[in-house]
């Protein structure tokens, strides 16, 4: 018999290896997998609740760290994670009482009430090296907290912070760390967290992601998945090809990327509301911006959905006010402002401004770019020739702080929202001018609100204080509100995802076959 | 002295020379960048006194050419600093990611070679051949497409359509078929530009060494043509590819953001590229000392190895 191999039998052999190579991978995904796949658009920084660099990292300590209590997924209440009792006695003063037994990883002992004490003192009270954290405001408000027991303790506010359940102990900055851990492990901690939550860290690589695995020790409810891969994708193309593909399960993709996904085999693509919220500002301590009428004018020569359709191919909800849905506090008669040229020139020559040279500030996002050349074309109409000035995040985040701040004139925001008011409404006090407030919006009155906000407990009177609030940014008229942004969920559909209104904070523990 | 060492010698003075003048630019432009580090890195979580402190634990605070001075004498203590964000050394962000830069520009460039050269020889060995004009379109081809675009097309291609190989990142640690699988199509796309570049080059090299008196005199002495083609012609024709090759792996080794992105492979182009756009100082000035001395280093061995393969560049580089 003739064994020697010809060419056609060696091209022929090669062809159907290679199919069935790609025959098994597609029936190795086809299978139940235990360990999912997810997308971060920013690489880690530090895992460490005080330190972390945003959102992204957020998402990976939160299933790392137990809280007290945990906020729910609907964000209508917390439900108690690491206590067992979490108690508001006054306005100003909450008793917990922690379950026993909970073990941190890698042998640092059990969870105690002077590992709350170290979690939450770390961020401005007590700081470690004098490291004061820049999430300090989150427990704005706290004097001390008291260790009473091994297990029981007390937090006590110097005065009340009606946002400190939803902002501070229910979220990122209320995770419980190892006070051992975090002392013995300095830097290290960042990349080598040590919790008791449901999943510890097993990597952390540069410019990759992080690979976390189901923690043993954990006393919770067990998570669906062993192992979770939090892979760090900056393109959103390649998520999507990864999606197609599926090696990731999980993404929130830009609308243009996860539109036309709708309908790909596997696929879930679902959309809903954002809890960010952009919008135009207005400088109002720039000339000819001072002039209130100037101001309304240009809020008049805009059309929001006219901008919003070229940014986000209309996907995006208009936002007529700060505070979006469910946040507390909506003001649902706020006035939607439609264009009106006729009346923006009227007010332009009231003020005695018929040709004005004026320049909007933009982040180089295609959303915002193309949101700019919209409305240069509008303002155009009216009399008023702005540049769009495009900049890279590095001199962006600059552009409306200290001294470089008095000289802008219009800008594009985008900033992310958690779901209590004052979070919102804290970057457009007086004390922020010069750093976040870019609108340079100096008003007592509103300071006075965001501050009876702060410490109003009751629900429905922080309501009215806070639509109050609004209603003097509106007299302002140096905000021109946009939209809450729109999330974009696309997920394998074997994989039921988890996280807050607003897909911006994911709890990965919950995260479920469907 | 020998004369490859005096060589050497001169060469590694040039190269302490270039990674100082490097390093001197990068300090001073650094210093010129607008945008404040501690908001770029931080956003709006950044509260005036962490942002003071970042700057101060950046070195931000004192003038350039202090900085840099300080920086050099922590570079030969072996301490490229620390990344505030994470407190992670610098030697250590780097080092984490090298070992994906160095594989995937050296497969690249070795591909680029194994495929260039053999179709610059043809072609000038068949100058005016149909085949010599399908390699000239397709060459120029080549070069024309952005890599990016190219990777595009593979993932598409062999990714999604065919579902032959995997899209995303360098694969699983110490799984080696994995790696190499989640190797190839960054490779070829990285490789596609040289390709054609390599190529044309070659083959202009080829002929212009081939109208020489040596290759009239070698044929005239009855020498076999293939012995005269590959061993006297391809031999002198390689050293402006080698010179471009050294060029090459210089620029891929920071330049290949783009393709590192749309694969979600880790790199030193990313790691700069992420550093710049964040200001962050410490991770830029460590990737950008690396980058320098790799490129420099590998310019010295393929000087070296031209000196070698023709002695007149020994004796000049020595005079």
């Amino acid at each position: 018999m003739d064994r020697s191999l010809s060419r056609r039998a060696f091209v022929g052999a090669s062809a159907a290896a290679l199919s069935l190579a790609s025959g098994a991978r597609s029936s190795a995904f086809a299978q139940q997998k235990n360990s999912i796949s997810v997308r971060i658009e920013r690489d880690i920084t530090a895992l460490d609740p005080a330190f972390r660099g945003g959102p992204h990292d957020a998402n990976v300590i939160r299933c790392v760290f137990q809280r007290l209590a945990a906020l729910k997924l609907d964000g209508s209440g917390l439900e108690l994670d690491a206590a067992s009792e979490l108690k508001q006695v006054s306005p100003t003063l909450i008793e917990f009482t922690l379950k026993p037994g909970q073990m941190f990883t890698d042998g640092f002992g059990e969870m105690t009430a002077e590992d709350v004490k170290f979690s939450f003192e770390r961020f401005a009270v007590a700081p470690v090296d004098g490291k004061v954290s820049p999430y300090k405001a989150d427990w704005s408000g706290l004097a001390e907290v008291e260790v009473t027991g091994t297990h029981t303790g007390r937090i006590k506010l110097s005065q009340p912070n009606a946002g400190l359940m939803t902002i501070a102990i229910g979220d990122c900055s209320g995770c419980i760390v190892s006070k051992t851990a975090v002392t013995t492990r300095g830097a290290e901690h960042n990349t080598k967290p040590v919790g008791s939550g449901a999943y510890q860290v097993v990597s952390v690589e540069k410019q990759r992601g992080a690979v976390l695995r189901r923690n043993s020790g954990y006393k919770g409810p067990q998570p669906a998945f062993d192992e979770v891969k939090v892979n760090f994708i900056q393109d959103p193309k390649t998520a999507e090809l990864a999606l197609r593909s599926g090696e990731l399960d999980f993404a929130v993709l830009p609308p243009a990327i996860a539109e036309p996904m709708r309908g790909a085999s596997g696929l879930s693509v679902e959309s809903q509301p954002g809890l960010a919220f952009i919008w135009l500002g207005i400088n109002m301590q720039k000339a000819p911006f001072t002039d209130v009428r100037v101001r309304q004018a240009v809020r008049l020569a805009l059309d929001v959905d006219q901008m919003l359709l070229a940014g986000f191919n209309g996907k995006a909800p208009r936002l007529n006010t700060l505070i979006m849905a469910p946040i507390l506090g909506q003001w649902k008669d706020a006035p939607v402002y439609k264009r009106n040229v006729a009346e923006a020139k009227r007010l332009l020559a009231e003020a005695g401004q018929t040709a004005i040279k004026t320049r909007i500030t933009v982040l180089n996002q295609p959303a915002f770019q193309t949101m700019a050349l919209v409305a240069q074309a509008l303002l155009r109409e009216v009399g008023i020739t702005a540049d769009v000035d495009i900049r890279e995040g590095g001199t962006y985040w600059d552009a409306g702080k200290g001294e470089a701040g008095k000289t802008l004139d219009m800008f594009m925001m985008r900033f992310n929202g958690k779901l209590d008011p004052s979070f919102l409404m804290q970057w457009f006090t007086a004390s922020q001018i010069g750093i976040w407030n870019w609108q340079r919006f100096d008003s007592p009155e509103y300071d006075k609100l965001a501050q009876a906000a702060i410490s109003e407990a009751d629900p429905a009177k922080r309501a009215e204080i806070v639509v109050k609030a609004q209603q003097e940014m509106d007299k302002s008229a140096a905000f021109v509100w946009l939209t809450n942004d729109v999330a974009y969920v696309v997920r394998r559909s074997t994989v039921k995802p988890a996280f807050l209104p607003g897909a911006i904070d994911w709890q990965l523990e919950q995260f479920a076959r469907a | 002295m020998s004369e490859t060492a005096h060589y050497v010698a001169s060469r590694l003075a040039t190269t302490a020379l270039i990674v100082l003048g490097a390093m001197l630019l990068l300090f001073a432009l650094s210093a010129l960048v607008p945008g404040d580090p501690a908001t770029a890195l931080l956003g709006p979580s950044a509260t005036p006194e962490y942002a003071k402190r970042f700057i101060m634990e950046m070195g931000l605070d004192q003038p350039w050419y202090r900085r840099l001075f300080t920086f050099l004498g922590n570079v030969l203590l072996g301490n490229l600093g620390t990344d505030v964000l994470s407190g992670r050394p610098v030697t250590r962000v780097v080092a984490d990611v090298l070992p994906y830069t160095f594989i995937l520009t050296f497969t690249a460039i070795g591909l680029a070679v194994a495929i260039g050269v053999p179709l610059g020889c043809y072609a000038a060995t068949h100058r005016g051949s149909v085949l010599d004009h399908v390699f000239a379109f397709v060459s120029v081809a080549f070069i024309a497409i952005p890599a990016f675009v190219i990777a595009i097309f593979l993932l598409l291609i062999f990714a999604i359509w065919l579902n032959w190989l995997p899209v995303l990142g360098a694969g699983e640690e110490g799984n080696w078929l994995d790696q190499a699988k989640r190797l190839i199509l960054p490779t070829i796309a990285l490789s596609v530009g040289w390709i054609g570049f390599i190529a044309r080059l070659v083959r202009s090299s080829m002929l212009e060494t081939m109208g020489e008196n040596f290759i009239r005199l070698s044929r005239a002495y009855g020498l076999p043509g293939r012995l005269v083609t590959y061993k006297y012609a391809l031999k002198n024709a390689c050293i402006p590819t080698l010179a471009v090759l050294g060029m090459g792996v210089g620029r891929l080794l920071g330049g290949a953001v783009l393709i590192e992105i749309v694969f979600a492979r880790p790199g030193l182009g990313r790691l700069m590229f992420d550093a710049i756009s964040t200001r962050n100082f410490p991770v830029l000035q460590g990737a950008v000392l690396v980058v320098v001395l790799i490129f420099v280093l590998t310019n010295l061995l393929v000087d070296i190895s031209y000196a070698a393969i023709d002695p007149r560049i020994r004796r000049q580089g020595s005079r």
